[in-house]
Parts: structure tokens; C-alpha cells; sequence
């Protein structure tokens, strides 16, 4: 597979350009609403959930802690959103001209990392204004990254080839995603839930990621190994079996589509 | 050599009735069709040569398109097997991935790739598909600004500079002015003496009977007859 894949480099690039340009060129205002729009989202979040809920005993302000989860979170959620419709969106190319489906998955999550990286711009400077202390562990920062995406790709490639055959599966997943959101510590840290439902986040990879996220960046210090690997497992497998499930009914797509 | 191999092909689709769980919800309660089996082709049995033009003709639902699928590869055989020893190119969809909010340009690297192309080679011959498909002008205003005319022209001109081995052909030559389309006609033909084997599908039988040299006649995703061209048009038209 890698192999074709590599095959397949120019197409994946332009297929990306193609999403990125396309987007941008539509709105006046282009590439500031990408980096705007999680902008505003943290400033009213940590509005709301600093001055109500309170929370204490992070050692770094609210708004850095939120941002770092709430980044990489908008990234999930974004990609899985425009995943699913990849393939039906692209209904002439389904149908008419054979290259592997996945690229379509492949190509709208990398234009979605473009974005994640313009937001992660505003972040880093917010880092730099809050005086956070910079240390090489951030540097870990990037392969946990390619984790989370090597996860989303896994889960985009079962669910886009599910909405093919019913349309609603978006609906029910935004609904999903609603109650994973609030099972992930974006807005508060696992700390301040109860020891015996820990357990929620270390099976939830997004949970893992953002946690390992925040220890790189903030704590200075290696992530969790041992949950990365429970994350890396989960990954693993969703990948095996979604690639598998897509490629059996790759086959059928040009005539549901 | 045969290029193309069909044995024993049978194709099923599922007509799925219903898109949503509500509508499905809906219509197993008034006990309605849920799932449709249809039999899209059957049994069909036939090898294509090297160099050889094949026009299908048939009705509309008469598996014409089903065809052009499954030799394109972008559908599997439910049974059978199939055969296809070269790059296919398909001609069937005209700018195939084209973004409206892109120029000319971008789009014919985004369409080149699409159609197999190397970037590289795009590069090469960037000024001759700009120059074949007459719109130099407007080659870096975003095609949504474009008519309905220059797009088919600048799509048809990304399409034959593929170098392709086997070539689909659906219903393209209807498009664009008449000028545009004896360029188009001069093209396949070019493609026709080079020894490039295509497989058109058009319901314009004059051009089938000016342009094949063999005619598939689908009824119902039954291949009816195979062979001569005027014989097998003639027997469709009968049958109509």
C-alpha cells in the first residue's frame, strides 16, 4: 500500500491544493477566518469556564490550557466532519475514473493539517505571551500529532464509506461527537474527575492525545508512555479494520454513490 | 492480442430507495421497496482487440454506462471476471475534479493528475494544451467565470493529451460548437489511425457507423449482437 501511495504523491497534492485553494478563494477574508474562528472559540470558552467553573491547580493560565486541547480537538472534528462527505462530494470522480478512494479520505484530513497549522500559529504566540518555558520536549509535540492523525484517518475512512450507503451517519456522529467532546478533557483537566472513572480517558484516544499534548508542552516532561502505546493500539486497529471494511466495498461505491 | 476480456460478467446493483434512516423507517413501514436488486449485465461474454474502435449502443438503462464502469475499473464485476491489459483512459467525464474557483491553470494540473498524468509531463506540454483548447486569454481567470463552451474545450483538451492505450468515450462529442467538435472528431481520429483502442458510446448512431469498425448492442444488460456496424444498428434501430 505504501508503495501505492507513493505512486499516488501528485495526485494526494493536488487533490490537497485543490480543497485548500478552493476554500480560501471563496471568502473575503480567506486563510483569517481559519485562524480566527478557534480564536474566538477559546477566548468565549475560557470566558465562560474560568469565571464559572472555576478551575484551579493548573499552574498555567486557562486560556493556554483550554487552546492546547481545544486545537487539536477542532482538528479532529473538522476532518471527520469534511471526511465523510469526500467521497459523496466527489460523486463524478467515484464514478467515472479509478484511482484508490482513500486518497479522497487521505487528501481533505492533509488540507485540514494546513489549517490546524495556521491556528497553531495564533497558539504559539499565546505561548510566547503567557511566558510559558520552552523545552525540546515540545518537540514530541509532532509525532503525537502524526498519531492523532494516523487515528482520525482510521475512523474517517469507516465512516466516509458509511455515509455513502446512508447519509445520515453524519447526523448521527455530529451527535457522537457532542458527547465525546465533553469525555475529553478539552475544557478541564482528567484531574478533576473522580479516580474511578479515569478510566474513560485512557481508552479514548483523543483523551490520550491532548493529555500527552499538555505534558510535552506544559509539564516540560515525557508523555505517558505506557497510554500512548494504549492510544497507539486503538489507532492500530481501527486503521486494520477500517482500511479493510474500505477496500472490500471500494467496489460497490461507483454504484451507490 | 485481446486487450480486453469479458467472462462470463454479471453485474448486480442494490437500488437503494431510500437515502436516509428516516425514509427507510418510513418505507418498511408502508411496506415499500427497501432494496432493489437489479441485474445490470448479464452473462457477457466478448474480447476487444488491440486498435479496435467499438461503439455500444442501446437504450437508456441498458447497461451502456455500467460497462464503460466496469472496463474503467471503477466498478467490480459481482460475478465473472475481467480482463484489461492496459491504462485505460477515460474520456467519460470531462473535467473530471475541475474547481470553479480555480483558474484554467490550476485546473489543468488538478484534471491532468486526475486523469494518470505526471506533473512533469503537464508542465512539458502546457502550451500546447493551452493553445489546443483556444483560450490563452482567460487561461488564469477562475473557470467559473468560463462559459459552458470554453470549459468542454479546455477539458477536452487536457483529456486527449493523456497518450492513452484504451479509450472511453461517452457522449463527449456533443458538446461545443461545431468548429470545436470536427477538431474533436479530427482527434479521435488521429487516435484511431495511431492504433489506440476505444470503446464510445453515443446514442448519435451516424457517428458510431462513420467512426467504429465493431458494435456491441445492449438490450437490457443483454448483449444482443456483436459484430459488423451497420448490421448491428440497423437490428438496434428495429428493435427500438
Amino acid at each position: 500500500m505504501r508503495n501505492n501511495m507513493l505512486k499516488y504523491w501528485e495526485l494526494i497534492k493536488h487533490l490537497t491544493l485543490r480543497e485548500i485553494k478552493g476554500r480560501y478563494k471563496q471568502s473575503f477574508l480567506g486563510f483569517f477566518w481559519i485562524i480566527l474562528n478557534p480564536f474566538f472559540q477559546m477566548v468565549i470558552m475560557s470566558f465562560v469556564f474560568s469565571t464559572i467553573m472555576k478551575q484551579q491547580g493548573l499552574g498555567i493560565p486557562y486560556p493556554i490550557f483550554l487552546y492546547a486541547g481545544l486545537l487539536p480537538w477542532l482538528f479532529f472534528s473538522n476532518s471527520l466532519g469534511s471526511a465523510m462527505n469526500s467521497l459523496t462530494s466527489n460523486s463524478s470522480l467515484v464514478k467515472k475514473i479509478y484511482f484508490p478512494r482513500e486518497i479522497l479520505v487521505l487528501a481533505t484530513l492533509v488540507a485540514k493539517v494546513f489549517d490546524f497549522i495556521l491556528a497553531f500559529i495564533i497558539f504559539a504566540i499565546l505561548m510566547l505571551v503567557f511566558k510559558i518555558n520552552l523545552s525540546w520536549y515540545m518537540l514530541l509535540y509532532i509525532p503525537i500529532f502524526f498519531l492523532q492523525f494516523f487515528f482520525t484517518y482510521g475512523l474517517s475512512l469507516l465512516l466516509s464509506a458509511l455515509n455513502l450507503f446512508y447519509r445520515d451517519v453524519q447526523y448521527l456522529f455530529d451527535l457522537v461527537l457532542t458527547l465525546w467532546f465533553y469525555l475529553t478533557p478539552v475544557i478541564y483537566a482528567t484531574e478533576f474527575f473522580p479516580e474511578k472513572y479515569r478510566f474513560i480517558f485512557k481508552l479514548n484516544p483523543m483523551s490520550v492525545f491532548i493529555n500527552a499534548y499538555r505534558q510535552v508542552l506544559f509539564k516540560g516532561d515525557f508523555p505517558k508512555w505506557e497510554s500512548l502505546v494504549v492510544g497507539l493500539l486503538i489507532s492500530l486497529g481501527l486503521y486494520l479494520v477500517s482500511h479493510r471494511l474500505f477496500k472490500k466495498m471500494e467496489g460497490t461505491f461507483a454504484d451507490v454513490v | 492480442m485481446a486487450e480486453i476480456i469479458f467472462n462470463n460478467v454479471n453485474k448486480y446493483f442494490f437500488l437503494q430507495h431510500q437515502k436516509t434512516l428516516k425514509e427507510l423507517v418510513q418505507a418498511i413501514f408502508k411496506k415499500q421497496k427497501t432494496l432493489e436488486r437489479v441485474h445490470a449485465l448479464k452473462n457477457l461474454n466478448f474480447f476487444i482487440k488491440k486498435g479496435e474502435v467499438v461503439g455500444i449502443v442501446g437504450k437508456n438503462g441498458a447497461g451502456k454506462s455500467t460497462l464503460l464502469k466496469l472496463i474503467a475499473g471503477v466498478s467490480a464485476p459481482t460475478s465473472g471476471s475481467l480482463e484489461i491489459k492496459e491504462m485505460v483512459s477515460p474520456l467519460i467525464e470531462l473535467g473530471a475534479g475541475f474547481h470553479p474557483e480555480l483558474t484554467g491553470r490550476e485546473n489543468i494540473f488538478l484534471n491532468g493528475v486526475i486523469l494518470g498524468l505526471k506533473e512533469d509531463y503537464i508542465k512539458k506540454k502546457f502550451n500546447e494544451i493551452v493553445a489546443f483548447s483556444e483560450i490563452a486569454r482567460f487561461i488564469d481567470t477562475p473557470i467559473k467565470y468560463y462559459s459552458s463552451g470554453m470549459y468542454m474545450r479546455l477539458a477536452f483538451s487536457v483529456a486527449i493529451f493523456t497518450d492513452p492505450k484504451i479509450l472511453l468515450v461517452d457522449e463527449i462529442l456533443a458538446v461545443g460548437d461545431t468548429a470545436f467538435q470536427a477538431k474533436c472528431l479530427t482527434k479521435m481520429n488521429e487516435f484511431k489511425d495511431k492504433g489506440v483502442t476505444i470503446i464510445f458510446v453515443s446514442h448519435a448512431l451516424e457517428t458510431v457507423r462513420a467512426f467504429c469498425t465493431r458494435v456491441l448492442y445492449l438490450k437490457k444488460g443483454e448483449l444482443m449482437y456483436d459484430g459488423e456496424v451497420n448490421k448491428g444498428i440497423d437490428q438496434y434501430i428495429n428493435e427500438k
